[in-house]
């Protein structure tokens, strides 16, 4: 197991200094040409140096005939050539010195035995060489704190927290407006194509070591490397959560057996043993997989499972109440001094029982700060779910029906807005407990957008935010399992 | 006690690719697994002499290698009482094609059947179940699975994961099921798949719970590679 970062064969994979790239040219509709163009896009810093057969510059890069031409040797190869030409062009790579490379293209395992001879040529080469590959038939990395995105799809929003490894290439591109409006972004994502010489277990060895990385998200079809993948796994889940998502677990394999056993033995129930035993959470789509991530990479450790569930009318705390006992968690009653101080605050119609449902919110402020703060102080509640009724709204129709103009409007708004989140944001940091919102209205609104990106998770629906509270604590529980049996 | 080694070697050397459910059982009891009372006998008359020793009522089953679906065959004959119905029985198993000898078993008491059993995967190893047992085991398929090897704590969990987790505690005047003769089991049978290439699958089914808690494996199967 890798302590550093630096010590992982994926490192100048995600962290290159220098570049040289195949495959791109002026002509825009080339896959080489888009993923070059995203790279320059996210203004990555090292020097980029381009080989082409023909062309004198590209993309405004100066190019070279061949690689043995460049005047440094680059610490990663990206290839996007046709299939027939990248096994020579990772040899000259090898001859050059070069030690990672990408090899983007496909045409081979994937292809079945014609493109299984080229595979075994590629991985030939590269030990030859002793090339470290991620690839071929893959989308490679994308790591926004490096400011290094080849992927086709430009990078959106921040560099943020979520680490991912994915057996397809897709949930790394597609996944950058995604999480970008769901209040994430992605520290380092690796897509790892037919694995051919690095694989998955050696990405979630680099995203373990990856500081910039506080939750591992992970999409799964297949692992060949099971036993290693195990150890690196427990050995990282004591340190951070890993969240799964496996799907390809078919009910072929079962038909040829003579046992029962063997019978009931799918890969999916191999599977959920694997991750139950490595302290893996498991989610079942893609949704819940960054659900989880975005809850275990924001919140604060839950001293249990007791949450209070704050709303301002019945259906919404109804509906959360009942999602957060199908999600394994209790709905404590809240303590006589929590209720007395909560009358205070409270209309005489409202419910002081937990759902606390206010049927009417008075005050703004109290709604976001005073209210919650009082449930947060209650020492049976260990998390507090909030239903985010709509504050921007309501700050808009009290300014017009105050009087104020139009031009005066938005600089009020957002001065208020800007108190309310603030005062928020102190709730889970006063008293380490997690706080989680969940609404029907566009998470982009302003105050839930500033919430999101302040670190209060907001989901799009009660369901979503129980489940990703739930596993939140679950990995707590297995954490501190896994820490007994260290000291045991 | 018989040495687990041998009797995979016997088994080979007559070209059979599955243990007996009598030498499987008698592989499973060299690791601690506990296995009925079973004595295999060529004839009727000496499967009514060691069922009187035995103790009625008993089961008598027809044993051959190549009687492996014995219940669909007719081959298994359940809460034999007395010598002359025991020695009845036999006449009639030893008739069907591919007896070989017969299997005298104590009728095992208790209400509740469990399963366990190991399996292969090609990239994580042996791999063992756990759950609901009986003949309705794939349809109900209430089974979990862990990979060798076991940990204590990894059974127990087992034992809790299953829909049907209410089967371990106090159930109908009988005691709860003995959790821990029960890890000892899972854990076990992980360690025959990490130990024993040669063993492909096992299936313990019924591992029954008798009505004082204590667990037995009635029915057995080892399966080479």
């Amino acid at each position: 197991m890798i302590s550093r970062l630096e010590e992982s064969p994926l490192f100048r994979i995600a962290c290159p200094r220098h570049i040289v790239f195949f495959g791109a040219s002026n002509n825009f509709n080339r896959m080489g040409s888009i993923m070059l163009s995203s790279i320059q896009s996210l203004g990555f810093e090292g020097p980029i140096y381009p080989v082409h057969p023909k062309e004198e510059t590209v993309r405004g890069l100066k190019a070279y005939r061949s690689v043995m031409d460049l005047p440094e040797v680059p610490d990663l190869s990206i290839i996007v050539l046709p299939t027939e030409l990248v096994c020579d062009a990772l040899e000259e790579c090898g001859q050059k010195g070069i030690k990672h490379a990408i090899v983007v293209s496909g045409g081979f395992r994937e292809l079945g035995p014609e493109g299984e001879v080229r595979q075994e040529r590629l991985a030939s080469i590269a030990k030859k060489y002793e090339i470290k590959v991620l690839g071929p038939n893959c989308l490679g990395v994308a790591n926004p704190h490096h400011k290094f995105n080849p992927t086709p799809i430009e990078l959106e929003g921040r560099p943020g927290f979520v680490g991912l490894a994915s057996q397809s290439g897709s949930f790394i591109t597609q996944m950058f407006n995604y999480l970008h409006l769901h209040g994430m972004g992605f520290s380092t994502a690796f897509s790892v194509g037919n694995e051919a010489i690095l694989d998955l277990v050696d990405c979630l060895e680099y995203l373990g070591a990856c500081p910039k990385t506080k939750v591992i998200t992970l999409y799964i079809e297949g692992i060949r490397r099971g036993k290693d993948f195990m150890r690196v796994a427990r050995d990282i889940v004591g340190r951070k959560p890993i969240v799964a998502l496996y799907v390809g677990g078919s009910d072929t394999g079962k038909k040829a057996s003579l046992s029962h056993t063997g019978a009931l033995s799918g890969p999916d129930e191999i599977y959920d043993a694997v991750f139950k035993q490595c302290g893996i959470i498991r989610a079942r789509t893609l949704v819940e997989l960054f659900d989880f991530a975005l809850a275990l990479g924001t919140l604060p450790p839950p001293k249990g499972n007791r949450v209070a569930i704050q709303t301002h009318s019945g259906g919404p705390g109804a509906t959360a109440a009942d999602a957060c006992g199908r999600a394994g968690l209790q709905l404590p009653d809240l303590m006589p001094r929590t209720v007395e101080r909560l009358r205070a605050y409270l209309p005489h119609t409202a419910s002081t029982s937990n759902p606390v449902d206010l049927t009417f919110s008075k005050n703004n402020r109290e709604y976001f700060s005073g209210i919650p703060d009082v449930l947060l102080s209650d020492d049976q509640v260990d998390m507090l779910l909030i239903y985010m009724l709509s504050p921007v709204v309501f700050i808009r129709r009290f300014l017009r029906e105050g009087g104020i103009g139009e031009s005066e409007l938005e600089r009020l708004e957002d001065t208020a807005v800007k108190e309310l989140t603030r005062m928020m944001l102190d709730l889970p940091k006063k008293y380490r407990k997690p706080v989680v919102g969940y609404t029907f209205r566009s998470l982009q609104e302003k105050m839930t957008r500033d919430l999101l990106e302040g670190g209060i998770p907001i989901y799009p629906d009660a369901e979503r935010a129980a489940k990703a509270l739930a596993a939140h604590v679950r990995y707590h529980q297995i954490k501190s399992e896994f820490h007994t049996r260290h000291v045991e | 006690m018989t040495d687990p080694i041998s009797l995979i070697q016997t088994a080979r050397k007559e070209g059979r690719k599955s243990l007996s459910e009598y030498e499987s059982k008698q592989f499973l009891a060299a690791f601690g697994i506990p296995v009925c009372k079973e004595v295999i006998v060529k004839s009727s008359d000496e499967a009514a002499h060691e069922a009187e020793k035995m103790g009625f009522p008993v089961v008598l089953k027809a044993s051959g290698a190549k009687l492996t679906h014995k219940t669909e065959a007719g081959a298994v004959v359940i809460n034999l009482k007395s010598k002359e119905e025991v020695k009845k029985e036999g006449e009639r198993l030893l008739s069907i094609e591919g007896c070989e000898a017969l299997s005298v078993q104590e009728m095992v008491p208790g209400a509740r059947e469990l399963v366990c059993g190991l399996t292969r995967d090609p990239h994580f190893g042996p791999a063992v179940m756990f759950g609901l047992g009986g003949i309705f085991t794939e349809i109900l398929k209430d089974t979990v699975f862990r990979i060798a090897p076991l940990e204590e704590r990894d059974a127990f969990e087992m034992m809790d994961e299953i829909r049907a987790r209410k089967i371990l505690d106090p159930f109908r005047g009988e005691e709860a099921a003995d959790r821990n003769i029960l890890a000892k089991t899972l854990v076990a049978v992980g360690e025959i798949g990490l130990k024993y290439e040669d063993v492909a699958e096992i299936d313990i089914n019924p591992l029954k719970i008798r009505p004082d808690g204590k667990l037995v494996a009635v029915d057995a199967l080892v399966i080479l590679t």
